[in-house]
């Protein structure tokens, strides 16, 4: 039976080591010898602890006779529910706990070598990125709306404080911008929310699809369904909204790019897939797939776009992201258990992928490689770098055998088969575009030959998780099996019959 | 032997990265590891012969192998051989070994051949792959594995400018892949199977609109592989550019992946549903196939007779013979095989026979023609003349080589286009819609003959003399040797080739 403690463990786990953190690391700075074993082991520990109370939450709900669709949990007893927070597991929220924490593990070993913790100050910067983890790990296990709003604003307002590590001039200014977009959002979302309440009198997920189901009048719930809508979609930078996304993931030290692609970004998904499709079921409720159709196109056309004009390649990585959200998009568009499947898939390789990209630009740009021309004749300078970001460029391209193919053959099918062939017919044209520009990328890398061809000492600890990461998407790309599987819990339960 | 065609794939696999290795060492054990596993993989497949020509009256005439791979894509790791994909593999694995050995005195003395080697065999890999799978994911896969490789070994080691050409090929030739994605995406939407041959039946039961357009899709997506004229763009540049055993490959095997395909998937696993479904859409699009067909005939062959320049000569024969290609397929007597009157079609076995010896003939005019450019550093046949004497292997090669692509006999491609015409005229007598594309193909040919008999007067006959003219060194002259003999061989006895590919009926 699973009790309130395994499903929060995980929260509380991240929450209270990120508290702990900040003491240990300072011990740490003053110690004499060793500081770097000291500090793995450390955060090892937390990564380990935090993964045995995550399998240990999936093995209990595996464990049950037949896996219940979800299972509410609330805290308090039968009068009060509607006032307190309710966690709900599903198969797939223990599949987002799973990659959140297995991706954040990763990007997490390689911030703690691309941000010195010997630095003054890099000790609350660890700490934010735990309770952040924590608080996703809390959205993807939320039961209720509101829950899902808490754990979802804190991990999103909180991740400013990872971009504005460094503080220059610029980093600032994309902060704000993104602040005063996630508080926009937020504001968005709590009106939505209250309207929700209002016509259904409760927050808890299976309720409110329930009486929403009900509903005849639906003028309200289409207001209510706009604003929610667009909250969301702002902080998940689809098209219209996106504008602060390259501000913001440009600005932000690399480890922290790395983190909000691979776990932020890939969170934003996964609150619109649930929010829409879970909860604001779509053909039964409000006929949305035409609206989100077209919302996706032009994010999938427009990133790619923007990405064919940059120069700057940290914000190409950027607008690559933002493409990645309309491919998403299509996914969650087409409500079918396929595109569920891409949408899950996706989550993992999109964000791992992104991180790869933003990791490898990281250590780049350090060496003071920043726009296309400075990437000139990179492959020879650096060849184990290029050689991730070459197979980073490739799996975004969606060029087999790398894992970023399966989870876009996924997508589009997904479009064919909820016959909106248009859509698909768009996407891969989209893809084709991605291709151009990432190929004229390696272009740059590899073809440009330059008089001095001195090898960079390439830094090797920060190679490693990269490399933990090239080996992911080559792993999925030709045995995805391995995380279908885990996937295929989540197709028996959906809510919808297809 | 149980696991004939996995090994297949497997020895490639697993010697990347010791042929990368091995190269930081020594360049030439590389070169020769890679040689070793090409005639190995064309040992093991010689074995499955046998299996596919098997007279006994219940065979199957093809030998499968299927893997545990990703069951809930309705993919399994499935290899197989029939007469078709059989031949094909065994001329695909002809001309790597061939590139193999010619590369080893061509590209001696450039940079970074570790990585060459690399890439050349993550290149066969994809470019064996791609023949001995009826998985279309698996499929795929290989399709795009060619890509990656011949993307990097055009660009790294290419002429002038290399990485311009090998990104128009990149480009093109990917975007033709996503329509084949979609029309793959598609098929497993319908049938929930992506196997060739269970998704041919399932198909049937599809609504027919759909139908239509992922036989659409796919032919389109796998037209631009094959350079079919308004998709050929990338063709001249990148066949060009390239180095000239890489040449030879995209020339002889990667745009025959295309033809292949065509045959495969378009005709073989979709066709019948829409010949059963919509069969004026069928006839309709039989017809499309026999315009583009002639088009690129005309067109190949035209800019063929006024090019000066070497490679592009030879790169626009090959938009030509791709011309021939897609006309031969599409004769395809779907309304014979339906109904079950002629179970192996004579115009598709000889349409299969172009392939193999366009392969063989288009590989050995490229080994040659670049011989000719290595040993003289120009490249515009104004400029050369009266290397006959000079350079008497590689003229005799060039010669026998222009000779078979003119399709005069008794080379190799004499015989398989004189099949594709017997089928045309045969094909005439139903659909008259044929007289007209059959005899502008006639003219073509005779067209070809006399660019074939221009790049021969002007490079090897006449009175130039050329002081750095001087003979191929050993590897280079040994794969020429070994294409000339086979070129010869196929046009004097093509037995194997035919009974082979024609135990493959189409239904």
């Amino acid at each position: 039976m699973i009790e309130i403690l395994d499903v929060s463990l995980p929260i509380i786990s991240f929450v209270l080591f990120s508290l702990l953190t900040i003491p240990v690391v300072k011990a740490i700075r003053k110690a004499k010898t060793r500081k770097t074993l000291i500090t793995l082991v450390w955060f090892a520990t937390i990564f380990i602890t935090v993964g045995i109370t995550v399998a240990n939450l999936a093995t209990k709900y595996y464990e049950q006779a037949s896996p219940q669709p979800f299972l509410n949990i609330t805290l308090t007893s039968e009068p009060f529910t509607i006032f307190s927070s309710t966690f709900m597991i599903d198969a797939i929220s223990i599949y987002m706990a799973i990659i959140f924490t297995v991706v954040g593990a990763i990007v997490f070993f390689y911030s703690m070598f691309y941000v010195d913790p010997s630095e003054r100050l890099s000790e609350r910067y660890y700490s934010v990125m735990l309770i952040i983890t924590g608080c996703i790990i809390g959205a993807a296990f939320a039961g209720d709306l509101l829950t899902l709003f808490i754990f979802w604003e804190a991990s999103a307002a909180g991740s400013s404080f990872l971009m504005l590590y460094k503080k220059t001039p610029e980093s600032m200014h994309a902060t704000l911008k993104y602040l005063v977009m996630i508080i926009i959002a937020s504001a968005f979302i709590i009106y939505g929310l209250s309207i929700v309440y209002g016509i259904t009198g409760t927050l808890n997920f299976w309720t409110v699809k329930n009486a929403l189901m009900a509903l005849e009048d639906k003028h309200l719930l289409v207001v209510a369904f706009i604003f929610i809508a667009v909250g969301y979609a702002i902080e998940a930078a689809v098209v219209p909204f996106h504008m602060w996304l390259p501000d913001a993931y440009t600005a932000a030290p690399a480890s922290s790019s790395a983190f909000l692609s691979a776990l932020i970004d890939q969170g934003s998904y996964y609150v619109l897939l649930r929010v829409l499709i879970y909860i604001l079921t779509p053909p039964t409720v409000l006929g949305w797939t035409l609206m989100l159709a077209v919302l996706s196109a032009l994010t999938m056309v427009v990133g790619n776009l923007l990405a064919l004009t940059e120069k700057n390649v940290k914000r190409l990585i950027a607008y690559v992201c933002i493409a990645d959200v309309g491919y998403n998009l299509v996914a969650i568009t087409s409500v079918t258990p396929l595109g569920i499947m891409g949408n899950l898939y996706f989550f993992l390789i999109g964000g791992v992928t992104t991180a790869l990209s933003f990791m490898t630009v990281g250590i780049l740009n350090r060496m003071g490689f920043e726009t296309l021309e400075d990437f000139s004749g990179v492959g020879r300078k650096a060849p184990l770098t290029s050689l991730a970001l070459l197979l980073g460029a490739f799996s975004f391209a969606g060029i087999p055998p790398l894992a970023g193919f399966i989870a876009k053959y996924l997508v589009f099918t997904a479009a064919i088969e909820a016959n909106l062939s248009w859509l698909a017919v768009v996407g891969v044209l989209a893809s084709v575009i991605q291709a151009a520009y990432l190929v004229r990328l390696i272009n740059y890398m590899f073809a440009k030959r330059l008089e001095e061809e001195a090898k960079i000492r390439e830094p090797k600890k920060l190679l490693i998780p990269i490399f933990i990461l090239v080996a992911a998407i080559i792993v999925l790309g030709i045995y995805p099996t391995i995380v279908l599987n885990l996937i295929e819990h989540v197709i028996q339960q959906l809510p919808f019959t297809p | 032997m149980q696991n004939t065609l996995l090994l297949t794939l497997l020895m490639p696999t697993l010697a990347v990265p010791i042929v990368y290795l091995l190269g930081k060492k020594s360049v030439k054990a590389a070169a020769l590891l890679v040689a070793l596993i090409a005639i190995a993989d064309i040992a093991l497949l010689l074995t499955t012969v046998p299996v596919v020509l098997d007279s006994a009256p219940a065979a199957e005439h093809k030998y499968v192998e299927s893997y545990y791979w990703i069951p809930i894509l309705g993919s399994s790791f499935t290899l197989f051989v029939d007469g078709v994909s059989l031949s094909i593999a065994i001329i695909t694995l002809i001309l790597i070994l061939t590139a193999t050995l010619f590369s080893m005195n061509y590209m001696h003395e450039k940079k970074g051949l570790a990585e060459y080697y690399a890439l050349l065999t993550l290149l066969f890999i994809g470019l064996v792959g791609v023949f001995i799978t009826s998985n279309l994911m698996l499929f795929y896969f290989c399709w795009e594995l060619m890509l990656v490789p011949a993307y990097f070994i055009i660009g790294g080691w290419g002429y002038k400018e290399p990485y311009r050409a090998a990104f128009k090929f990149f480009i093109f030739t990917h975007a033709g892949a996503v329509f084949v994605l979609l029309g793959i995406g598609a098929i497993f939407m319908v049938t929930g199977d992506l196997d060739m041959f269970q998704a041919q039946t399932a198909l049937m039961s599809a609504q027919p609109e759909l139908v239509k357009w992922i036989l659409l899709s796919l032919t389109a997506g796998f037209a631009v592989k094959m350079a079919i004229v308004p998709v050929h763009m990338w063709l001249p540049d990148a066949h060009s550019e390239a180095p000239a055993p890489m040449s030879a490959l995209l020339s002889g095997v990667i745009i025959s992946a295309g033809a292949y395909a065509i045959l495969r998937v378009s005709l073989g696993t979709v066709f019948p549903a829409v010949a059963v479904m919509a069969i004026d859409f069928g006839n309709q699009f039989l017809h499309g196939l026999a315009v583009f067909g002639v088009m690129s005939a005309f067109f190949g062959t035209l800019i063929a007779l006024v090019e000066n320049d070497i490679k592009r000569i030879i790169a626009y024969s090959s938009i030509a013979h791709m011309g021939y290609v897609l006309f031969g397929l599409s004769l395809f007597p779907f309304q014979e095989i339906m109904s079950g009157t002629v179970l192996h079609p004579e115009v598709i076995t000889g349409t299969v026979l172009h392939l193999v010896n366009h392969a063989v003939s288009k590989g050995l005019f490229f080994l040659s023609a670049g011989t000719i450019m290595k040993q003289l550093e120009i490249r515009d046949i104004r400029e050369m003349g009266g290397l006959a004497g000079q350079m008497p292997i590689t003229a005799i090669s060039s010669m026998t080589a222009a000779l078979s692509i003119a399709g005069i006999p008794p080379f190799a491609c004499f015989i398989s286009e004189f099949l594709i015409f017997v089928g045309a005229f045969q094909t005439i007598n139903n659909d008259n819609f044929y007289l007209l594309p059959t005899a502008l193909m006639l003219i073509a040919t005779v067209l070809s003959l006399a660019y074939a008999l221009r790049y021969v007067s002007h490079v090897f006959l006449g009175s130039g003399k050329l002081e750095k003219a001087k003979e191929a060194p050993f590897f280079m002259k040994l794969a020429m040797v070994v294409l000339m003999v086979l070129v010869i061989i196929l046009g004097v006895w093509p037995t194997f080739f035919i009974q082979l590919i024609s135990t493959v009926s189409f239904v």
